[in-house]
């Protein structure tokens, strides 16, 4: 227990400290006690997430089955909140202003929504010992979890926040293939979901449509919106090896770069650190994964394990879309990397998930 | 396969993929993206140092640098581009429009100031720097150019500078030379351009996104080109200049001594300013001028030498002993050599050697060189530096020819008759001289025997290159024959029937060789070349007109030269 615990502490610790470095070199020049004060607040946020962290790994998960219907509305209540009273950012309307902070609901809802599939596919028969979901036809198999995970989705896409959305959906097809349920149903939603999508196409902001199709040539709009794809490219690109030097990236300090300490921090990490800095940082998120994975497996409890893979899951998709996208490899979406993003939602809620992980392992062996 | 087993693998792939992507951007297309980051933020902003200046041997300034004053704008922080351009059309006296126009073309990047007009006077760039505090995105800016104090003088001798041709750029770009930089053509500028250059410094600076400047990264002074000493005395050179112009020619003085050349004109010549303030509509007319204009007649085209040549067949006569001093010919006006008449442009009588020369006697050379034989004459000819190239390091040199028999069997196929060397003894046929190779040869007379290389850059950058370029070697010839035609060339202007005695009433005794060359089209070029004072000679002139008439012409000039020096107390 202590192991696994010892383990993700001390990853998740130095990815962060890691990620203040990544946001003070790429705000220290600019002017303005907001963006010199940048990197103490994301360390207060650290110190929050960590004891969220500290918090949850005491907290039994098992009291998580109970709470979930309670959290899962409250994730729907502050999502519908947004829609009506969010602050409006970059063009989107995705926080919510509380006191002196703003919240991200949708970072909070990635995780009720995991905790809540966790729940429903972990219920079990009356003998108690066999999982009920293998039994599920499609109404309660696919059905009935899609439209609990399409209603916070349609409020986290209508924001609009179109990669926290299709991320979730995609937590969601990834669940429902580590449950019994049968494949073939599995086969027909992931085709209902893709078959329409050219249809999709004209609902989507043109800036959507635009990022797209800049993510399959980000030179037909050089300035405009492949700019970013571009400057970032070259940000990691100009690396080299063993990297530019801390606070010696010029993409990044110079603001070639968008959104250097949020969204493309990668870039700008991976412009200081070179490729021996960006492996070491990706292989040391496929340890937390891992982490997460071998928790899972090692879990006896369905629902804890459940809970696991979800969180590894999510975890993984959003590393994934994030460094992919750095690179040029994923189209433009607003999600931050896990940890090393400059933003208290996500750092919150980060860390919460990962005190989940890490008491499940507990819990397990004092069973 | 169980389902927890696949999506470990799955979730395996995506970091590799992860990492290959890294992989491929930073070590495969490492170094593209490293070129294109630092193409993002490093900005070169250029200063220039002045070119060498050109001086005269005691140090007066031929070609120098002259500050003027360009009007830059810099884009950075600039609201609104007209309120500057108002004030500058205003004070220049300029179209706005032209002045939108040209900081259109000539924009980079809003850190790089753009230069809207070039050239303008101290007067406007001290009325424009007064608003400094008002509009301080207009910058004035020192920038150096050549100056010309004296006009044309030496154009030839000095060149000019220009923008560097595709030719030259592919020839020198291994040495540091850039497109548009300002090379020298022609003359010692184009011959010494590389220690003239100057050595451009300037800064490197960073920019942010919007190309604001964020720091310097480096800076390197600009270097000023090395100085070069001319071997041409200024008061000469304008004497010799003011006399020329208006005439087709080139006039040369040497020191003797040692191959110094104090003056070197050639006329038509050309204004170098011109190229300086790129009048293109001049310099088209420079380049299409039959007159040729950028040549320099004093090394770049041979003529028939005439009667100048003389002097060579007399040595070889003298030095061959088919003649001495006592040999007399009789000039009856013609002479029959094969079965042609070779007519004398008088009638002479009996003529010795001195009076011969000093008379220019066809008929006398035309026996003394059937005597002597072709070969030897062409054999001394070239002892004294005639018929190749004497190594002058102005660039454009020909080397002129001197005919021999065993050329003519070789090229042409043809013999070589005895009307061939009567023509060669008097200078025509197929034999050409520069005036630079008139003044060298007739060096040896004034010097007792010694072949100079002529030479005309003293100094380069402080380092004295006397030492080096004086080569003097001697000529395999007797001090007795070189007196007796010494004394022969004094009588061509003391001897009352000397061609030349329109240069007897000077004031220093002058001794030289006129020449009268037939041209097979327009009039003779007229040739003069001697030295001065004639015992104890310290100038070699050559005097050369082009289709200036007879060689009296060339000795009017000659003489006009001389007392101008004399006034001048020069001699």
């Amino acid at each position: 227990m202590r192991n696994s615990f010892f383990k993700i502490f001390v990853l998740v610790l130095v990815i962060s400290i890691l990620g203040i470095f990544t946001i003070y070199s790429s705000t220290y020049q600019k002017t303005g006690t907001q963006w010199q004060d940048i990197y103490k607040r994301q360390m207060l946020w650290l110190t929050i997430g960590l004891s969220c962290f500290f918090l949850m790994s005491r907290f039994n998960y098992r009291k998580l089955w109970d709470a979930n219907y309670f959290i899962y509305g409250i994730a729907l209540f502050f999502l519908l909140l947004v829609f009506s009273l969010g602050v409006i950012r970059l063009g989107a309307q995705r926080w919510l202003k509380i006191a002196w902070f703003n919240f991200q609901p949708s970072e909070f809802a990635k995780l009720a929504i995991i905790i809540f599939l966790a729940r429903y596919f972990s219920r079990k028969s009356i003998d108690y010992t066999s999982l009920l979901s293998g039994k599920f036809g499609i109404f309660q198999g696919i059905i009935l979890p899609f439209i609990f995970v399409a209603m916070p989705m349609f409020l986290i896409i209508e924001q609009p926040d179109l990669g926290s959305g299709l991320m979730l959906m995609l937590v969601f097809v990834g669940l429902l293939y580590l449950t019994h349920v049968r494949l073939k149903y599995i086969f027909i939603l992931l085709a209902c979901l893709i078959l329409p999508l050219p249809f999709f196409w004209h609902f989507l902001h043109d800036y959507q449509k635009q990022r797209l199709l800049v993510f399959l040539n980000p030179n037909i709009d050089p300035l405009g919106a492949g700019y970013t794809i571009i400057q970032s490219r070259i940000a990691i690109g100009s690396g080299g090896f063993f990297g530019k030097g801390w606070l010696r990236g010029s993409q990044s300090q110079l603001y070639f770069l968008p959104e250097s300490h949020t969204d493309f921090i990668f870039a700008t990490f991976s412009e200081q650190w070179g490729f021996l800095g960006g492996s070491l940082l990706i292989l040391m998120y496929y340890l937390i994964i891992r982490q997460g994975f071998l928790i899972a497996q090692r879990t006896q409890d369905s629902f804890g394990s459940l809970l696991a893979y979800g969180i590894s899951l999510l975890l993984t998709l959003q590393v994934f879309i994030n460094i992919a996208m750095n690179m040029g490899l994923a189209p433009v979406v607003g999600l931050p990397l896990p940890l090393m993003s400059y933003g208290g939602s996500s750092i919150l809620v980060t860390l919460t998930a990962l005190g989940i992980l890490v008491n499940i392992d507990r819990t397990r062996n004092v069973f | 396969m169980e389902r927890k087993t696949i999506l470990n693998i799955i979730v395996i792939l995506m970091f590799m993929a992860l990492l290959l992507g890294l992989l491929n951007l930073d070590i495969l297309q490492g170094a593209k993206f490293c070129r294109l980051s630092d193409s993002n933020c490093i900005r070169l902003i250029s200063q220039s140092g002045c070119r060498g200046n050109i001086l005269d041997r005691d140090g007066q300034l031929i070609v120098g640098s002259k500050i003027s004053y360009d009007v830059m704008i810099l884009p950075q922080d600039l609201g609104n581009i007209d309120q500057p351009l108002l004030l500058i059309s205003r004070i220049l006296g300029c179209e706005i429009k032209e002045l939108k126009d040209t900081f259109k073309r000539n924009f980079v990047s809003s850190s790089i100031p753009v230069t809207v007009a070039s050239n303008i006077d101290s007067k406007e760039a001290i009325v424009l720097g007064e608003y400094k505090v008002e509009q301080p995105s207009i910058i004035v800016a020192p920038k150096p150019l050549r100056y010309y104090p004296y006009g044309a003088l030496a154009a030839h001798v000095i060149g000019y500078v220009n923008e560097i041709d595709r030719w030259r750029l592919t020839k020198l770009e291994d040495y540091g030379y850039k497109t548009k930089d300002i090379v020298g053509f022609g003359g010692v500028e184009e011959k010494y351009d590389y220690y003239l250059r100057q050595e451009e410094g300037g800064l490197s600076v960073e920019v942010n996104h919007r190309g604001k400047f964020t720091r310097v990264l480096g800076f390197q002074p600009p270097r000023n080109g090395k100085d070069i000493i001319l071997t041409i005395d200024l008061e000469i050179q304008q004497i010799v200049e003011e006399n020329l112009a208006g005439r087709k020619g080139s006039v040369i003085i040497m020191d003797p001594d040692n191959g110094e050349i104090l003056a070197m004109a050639s006329y038509p010549n050309f204004n170098p300013a011109v190229f300086v303030h790129k009048r293109s509509k001049l310099i088209a007319g420079l380049f299409n001028d039959v007159d040729a204009p950028f040549m320099n007649r004093a090394i770049g085209s041979s003529y028939p030498p005439a009667s100048v040549f003389k002097m060579v067949v007399a040595a070889a006569g003298l030095e061959t002993k088919k003649i001495n001093t006592g040999s007399n010919f009789v000039c009856q006006g013609s002479t029959l050599v094969g079965q042609r008449r070779f007519k004398c442009w008088d009638t002479h009588g009996p003529e010795d050697i001195f009076q011969g020369i000093a008379h220019s006697c066809d008929v006398f050379f035309y026996k003394t060189g059937l005597l002597a034989g072709a070969q030897n004459i062409h054999d001394y000819a070239l002892k004294f530096g005639l018929g190749k190239n004497i190594g002058f390091e102005l660039i454009g040199e020909t080397s002129g020819f001197i005919p021999s028999p065993l050329w003519r069997k070789i090229n042409k196929f043809q013999n070589w008759y005895d009307g061939d060397t009567a023509n060669l003894s008097i200078g025509q046929g197929d034999c050409l001289v520069t005036p630079l190779q008139a003044v060298n040869m007739l060096a040896v007379f004034a010097n007792r025997g010694y072949l100079t290389s002529p030479y005309i850059v003293k100094n380069v950058g402080g380092i004295d290159l006397t030492a080096k370029k004086k080569r003097l070697t001697a000529v395999p010839i007797r001090q007795s024959t070189l007196e007796i035609i010494n004394k022969g060339l004094r009588k061509v202007v003391s001897d009352e029937r000397g061609t030349g005695k329109v240069l007897a009433n000077l004031p220093v005794q002058v001794a030289g060789k006129t020449g009268t060359a037939q041209v097979s089209r327009g009039a003779t070029h007229a040739w003069f070349v001697g030295f001065f004072p004639a015992d104890k000679p310290r100038y070699v002139i050559c005097v050369f007109l082009e289709n200036g008439g007879p060689g009296y012409a060339a000795c009017l000039l000659t003489k006009q030269i001389i007392e101008a020096m004399d006034q001048q107390g020069i001699i």
